[in-house]
């Protein structure tokens, strides 16, 4: 029961002093509300990123190593075999070269080109899914030291794609995490600010509570709600803002940008929505506490 | 503190936080002699009773390398009502600061209610304050809020619900006749009244223990004269009152314990003392 009185003497005077001191108030809410809109357009890059990158690793995962055409087939189960065993793979499917000539034929883009074939050109392969992007290397060259690989053109391993696509997408994640950082600083200090100009207007008030003898908390609360009510305002304003142009802005960049495949997400929206409002609150929370705690301590 | 059923229903809510004058007398009865009892009975603080406030050799150094207070020994009964005077700069409001943990001695001990003040946990520190009800020379009033408001303000901190709120304050206004000024605001009131309300927002909990600095230091004297009637009065139900002042005329005209602070240090503890050190006229002298 004194929780609740408590809370709702903390909610009032919160409210009353977001009011009190509306420029203020309105300007720290619309700067949060760019740094949240920014947060956000990271955190919805980093999602279309990674869904991009989703996308090619599952190509790039699966590696083609090459049999040259004499190798025994007991050699080359023996192998398999020893593929399959291999921690790092998550399967193997042999394909001999009729299946292989079949599948090329079979893909409309070699429509003229499979019309010039004699024969069968193709080798024979190992289809190899790997767990993890960064075993991909180990097994190329495991392969390349198969005695049954076609010396000429043993793998279909590109290394250095997949190792700059690696470094890419590691860059891009300190990246982002680097601009979180930065924005989740300016965005306390702000709040912290924004408390301080509140805490100076009711210092008064302050110094009374605490020789009636407020406790800490019971001193700290109003401002600790009244950050989280400017983070939360001002998450609502930058999330309505994201939700209404992630669309279009997908659907342009798809137009404009062919061959990155980007699609519109709607599953990411309650989490964006989620992350967004609980990192407003937050911040403001956070700004507030730090921006008061040398006023209220006894 | 406040008579009538709100005292018990008060001492079930929050322990005992207050002494009534009946309490003060009991023990003074218990105290005296067969022979004592033949003679009228005087309300006298009672000084074997467990002690309320204790010094023990107390010194305040502050940062800037003033040294406020020197060796302070002071005890206070419950129920007494002790003048610290002493010119500006004497120490009187460091000995308050000190008094309700503000500041912490540098050297020294301060007990209150057998606890010792520099012990005690940040933590608690509000709910001694709870105790002690608190009035300053320059009211500390809250403007934005109505003379309600302002006397509620204690209760409301401590979380108090809203009918306990409305019968404590109306008493406590009554206590210090500022019934029907509810809703004004402290700008529109007199500077008496004003004080009237910093009291009655000091009452309005029942602490057991008040402490005033300097309260009618702003004060014109027939209005510090009144101010001072309330004290005695409150005084007179239990509380034990702690008051620093300059206003010599009302020290010596109520003739009661007078604690002389001179440059830190207690110059001088009279039972019944007046403002300037009168020797031959004291009657009693305590040490
Ligand atoms: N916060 C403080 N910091 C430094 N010195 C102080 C502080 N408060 C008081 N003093 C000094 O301590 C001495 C006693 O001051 P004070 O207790 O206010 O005296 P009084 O209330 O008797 O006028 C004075 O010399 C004053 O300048
Ligand atoms: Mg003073």
């Amino acid at each position: 029961m004194t929780i609740l009185r408590n809370l709702r003497f903390a909610l009032n005077s919160a409210w009353q002093s977001f009011w009190r001191n509306l420029a203020v108030s309105l300007a720290a809410v619309v700067s949060i509300t760019l740094i949240l809109i920014l947060a956000g357009v990271n955190l919805l890059v980093g999602h279309a990123f990674s869904q991009v990158l989703d996308g090619f690793r599952d190509k790039v995962s699966v590696m083609s190593i090459n049999v040259a055409d004499d190798t025994p087939l007991t050699s080359v189960y023996a192998f398999q075999q020893q593929l399959q065993g291999d921690p790092r793979v998550a399967t193997v499917r042999f394909v001999t070269k009729e299946e292989a000539l079949a599948e090329f034929v079979r893909d409309p883009n070699n429509a003229v080109l499979s019309q010039q074939i004699q024969g069968n050109p193709l080798d024979a392969k190992l289809e190899v899914r790997v767990r993890s992007l960064n075993d991909v290397a180990a097994i190329d060259s495991m392969a390349r030291q198969w005695p049954g690989v076609d010396p000429t053109d043993p793998t279909n391993y590109q290394g250095e794609f997949v190792t700059r696509m690696l470094q890419l997408s590691q860059w891009l994640g300190f990246a982002g995490i680097g601009l979180m950082a930065i924005l989740v600083i300016v965005s306390v200090v702000i709040v912290m600010n924004t408390i301080r100009t509140a805490v100076y207007h009711r210092r008064k008030e302050i110094e009374v509570m605490k020789l009636v003898g407020a406790t800490e908390w019971f001193v700290r609360g109003p401002f600790v709600l009244e950050g989280i009510m400017t983070g939360v305002i001002a998450a609502a304003i930058a999330l309505s803002l994201l939700v209404i142009s992630y669309p279009p802005a997908v659907s342009r960049f798809s137009a404009d940008i062919t061959f990155i495949p980007l699609t519109y997400d709607p599953t990411f929206i309650s989490s964006l929505a989620r992350d967004l409002l609980a990192g407003g609150a937050l911040l403001g929370a956070l700004g507030s506490y730090i921006g008061v705690r040398r006023f209220v301590r006894l | 503190m406040l008579v009538g059923p709100s005292r018990l229903e008060l001492s079930e809510l929050s322990g005992r936080l207050s002494y009534t004058a009946r309490d003060l007398a009991q023990r003074a009865r218990r105290r005296l002699t067969s022979q004592q009892k033949t003679q009228l009975m005087v309300l006298t603080p009672d000084f074997t009773a467990r002690p309320v406030i204790s010094f023990q050799h107390v010194w305040k150094r502050y940062p800037t390398g003033t040294e406020a207070l020197r060796d302070v020994n002071l005890v206070v009964p419950e129920g007494d009502f002790v003048f610290l005077v002493g010119p500006s700069g004497a120490g009187k409001s460091t000995l308050v600061r000190l008094l309700i943990r503000e500041e912490k001695p540098t050297k020294g001990k301060i007990f209150v209610e057998g606890v010792e003040l520099g012990r005690m946990k940040r933590r608690q520190l509000p709910f001694y304050r709870r105790k002690v009800g608190l009035v300053f020379q320059d009211f500390k009033l809250l403007p934005n809020l109505t003379i309600y408001e302002n006397v509620a303000f204690a209760l409301r901190v401590h979380g108090q619900p809203d009918a306990f709120i409305r019968t404590r304050v109306a008493e406590a206004l009554d206590t210090v006749g500022l019934s029907g000024k509810e809703l004004t605001y402290p700008a529109n009131l007199s500077g008496g009244e004003q004080q009237r309300v910093a009291i009655a927002r000091a009452l309005v909990h029942a602490p057991s223990m008040i402490i005033a600095d300097e309260p009618t230091g702003n004060l014109d004297p027939a209005t510090a004269w009144e101010i001072m009637q309330l004290f005695m009065r409150i005084n007179a139900r239990g509380a034990t009152v702690v008051m620093a002042t300059h206003n010599r005329e009302i020290v010596d005209l109520l003739r009661r314990r007078v604690v002389a602070i001179d440059a830190g240090q207690i110059a001088r503890d009279d039972r019944s003392g007046r403002y300037h050190d009168d020797s031959s006229k004291s009657q009693i002298r305590a040490q």
